[in-house]
C-alpha cells in the first residue's frame, strides 16, 4: 500500500500533483472517463463537419467569411483565461491556501460569464446580419457546435458550484471534487479551442 | 424469500441449463431481479430485430421523401410493418418490468425516492411516442396503401416525428438517473456511469434540430441527430446492462453499501500488498 512517506519520496507523483491516496491522476477517474467519452462523441461531430466541408469547400469557404475572427480570437482568450485561474484554483486549494482557491473559482466564473455574454451578443449578430441556423450548412454547424459547446458550459457552472461549496467549508474541502470539477472546465475549454480552429481558422 | 429456506437449498446444479434454470427459480432469492434483467437483455435484442429487420423503421428513412416515394416506402414494406408492430405490441408491455428493474437500483441507493419515482413514470411516458404511437400510425399506413398520397406523407411524418419526440424523455431521465448515481453513498453504480449518463443525456438534445431539417446531418435520419446518438446510446445500454448484472450480483438486500464482489475484493487486496 502506498504511504504519504512513499509519495513524498516520489518527485514525479508530487510534480504531478498527486495526494497521498494513490491517485494517479487528478480528480476522480470516473470524470476522465467522461473526458474521454466527449472526446470522442465531438470527434464524430468534427469528422461530420470536415466531411461536410470537403464536400461543399466553396459554400464553407464563403459563410465563413462573414464570422469575425476577432471574436473568436476574443472567446478564446477569455476561456484560455478561465482555465488558467480554475488551474490556480486546484493549485491553491493544494497548498491549503483556501481565501486563494476561493477568489481564482470567482474569476473562473467571471470569464466562463464572460464568454457566455459575448457569444449570444455574437449570435444575436450574426442573425440580425440575417445569418440563423439555417440559412446554409455552414451556419448550422456554427450554431450547433457553438451551441453544444454552451450547454457544456452551463453545465461546468455547476461543477464549479460544487468546487466553490467544497472550498467554502473546512469541514468539506475534498481536493478531490476540486480537481474534478477543473478537470470538467479544462475540457470545455480544450473542446472550445478545437470548435474555435475548425469554424473560424480552418480554411 | 426466508431464511430457513435459503439455508435449505441445495447447491446449485452443474451441467443441464434446464436443471440450472429450474435450480435459480426454485432457490434463488434475487430469482426476481434477474428475470427483470433478463426482460431488459431479451427486449433490447427484440427491439433491434423487430425494428432495424422485420419493420425496417429504423434506421429511419429520408424526412424529404416525396408523397410517391413514401407509399412506395410502405408498400415496400407492408408484411414488414404488419408482423412486426404485431409482435412489437405483443411484447411492449415488458417495458414494465424494465422500468421497474432499473426504478429498484435507484430505491437500493442511499437517495431520496423521489428519483425512482420520476424515473418511472417518465419512461412509462416514452413508451407512448416511441413506441406505441409511432407502431400504430405505421400499421395504419401499411393496412390500406392506397389510401391518399398526402394522407400516407402525413401519417409516415407523424410516426418519425413521434419516434423522435422521445428525446426529451431520454434526455431528463438520463439526467434523473445521473444525479442518482452521483449523490448515491452506498456505491450501486460507480461514479462514471454518473457521468455516462450526462454523455447520454448531452447526445439527445442534438436531436432537437431533426424537428427544423428535412434533408442534411441534422435531419431524423442524419449523421448527427441520429447515428452518432444511436452509437452512444446503443454503448450506453450496453455499459448499463453490464452494470445492472454486476449489481444484481452484489445484492445484499440491506440498505447500507453494496458489498464488492469476492474475485474484486481478494484483487484490491492483492494490489494493496
Amino acid at each position: 500500500m502506498k504511504t504519504a512517506a512513499s509519495t513524498a519520496s516520489n518527485p514525479r507523483a508530487m510534480a504531478r500533483g498527486h495526494a497521498d491516496d494513490g491517485r494517479f491522476v487528478p480528480g476522480q477517474p470516473d470524470m476522465w472517463a467522461f473526458v474521454l467519452f466527449e472526446a470522442l462523441v465531438f470527434t464524430s461531430y468534427f469528422t461530420v463537419y470536415v466531411i461536410r466541408r470537403t464536400q461543399s469547400s466553396d459554400l464553407f469557404l464563403q459563410s465563413q467569411s462573414h464570422l469575425d475572427l476577432r471574436v473568436g480570437v476574443f472567446n478564446t482568450l477569455v476561456l484560455l483565461a478561465s482555465s488558467w485561474f480554475v488551474a490556480r484554483c486546484v493549485q491553491a486549494a493544494r497548498e491549503r491556501s483556501f481565501r486563494a482557491a476561493l477568489n481564482n473559482a470567482y474569476l473562473t466564473m467571471l470569464f466562463g460569464f464572460v464568454f457566455l455574454v459575448s457569444k449570444v451578443i455574437e449570435w444575436t449578430t450574426e442573425i440580425e446580419r440575417g445569418f440563423s441556423f439555417t440559412t446554409d450548412e455552414f451556419f448550422s454547424f456554427y450554431y450547433f457546435l457553438t451551441g453544444i459547446h454552451f450547454l457544456h458550459l452551463l453545465i461546468g457552472f455547476v461543477f464549479l458550484g460544487v468546487a466553490v461549496y467544497q472550498l467554502q467549508s473546512p469541514a468539506r474541502r475534498s481536493q478531490e471534487m476540486v480537481e474534478t470539477c477543473a478537470t470538467y472546465w479544462h475540457t470545455i475549454d480544450f473542446l472550445w479551442v478545437l470548435i474555435f480552429a475548425l469554424l473560424y481558422v480552418m480554411r | 424469500m426466508s431464511a430457513a429456506a435459503v439455508e435449505a437449498a441445495p447447491a446449485a446444479p452443474s451441467g443441464s441449463l434446464i436443471r440450472k434454470i429450474a435450480w435459480h427459480w426454485r432457490y434463488d432469492e434475487k430469482r426476481e431481479l434477474w428475470i427483470g434483467w433478463w426482460t431488459l437483455v431479451i427486449f433490447y435484442n427484440l427491439y433491434g430485430v423487430l425494428f432495424f429487420v422485420l419493420a425496417r423503421t429504423q434506421p429511419p428513412p429520408e424526412p424529404s421523401l416525396t408523397p410517391a416515394e413514401i407509399v412506395q416506402w410502405f408498400a415496400d414494406r407492408h408484411y414488414g410493418l404488419l408482423y412486426g408492430y404485431a409482435l412489437v405490441f405483443i411484447v411492449g408491455g415488458a417495458t414494465a418490468i424494465m422500468n421497474a428493474t432499473l426504478a429498484y437500483t435507484m430505491r437500493r441507493m442511499s437517495v431520496s425516492r423521489a428519483f425512482a419515482y420520476s424515473y418511472l413514470v417518465i419512461y412509462a411516458l416514452a413508451t407512448l411516442p416511441g413506441m406505441l404511437i409511432m407502431g400504430v400510425v405505421c400499421t395504419v399506413g401499411a393496412m390500406r396503401p392506397d389510401r391518399d398520397p398526402e394522407l400516407m406523407s402525413w401519417l409516415y411524418d407523424f410516426a418519425f416525428l413521434s419516434f423522435e419526440g422521445t428525446m426529451g424523455v431520454f434526455l431528463i431521465g438520463s439526467l434523473v438517473w445521473m444525479t442518482a448515481v452521483l449523490l448515491d453513498k452506498n456505491r450501486v453504480f460507480p461514479k462514471w456511469f454518473g457521468y455516462l449518463n450526462l454523455c447520454n443525456a448531452l447526445t439527445e438534445v442534438v436531436v432537437a434540430p431533426a424537428w427544423i431539417f428535412k434533408r442534411g446531418v441534422f435531419a431524423w435520419d442524419g449523421a448527427i441527430a441520429w447515428w452518432i446518438n444511436m452509437a452512444v446510446f446503443v454503448t450506453y445500454t450496453a455499459v448499463f446492462l453490464s452494470l445492472l448484472r454486476k449489481m444484481i450480483l452484489r445484492e445484499d438486500f440491506g440498505t447500507g453499501p453494496l458489498p464488492e464482489l469476492e474475485s474484486e475484493s481478494t484483487g484490491a487486496l492483492e494490489a494493496a500488498s
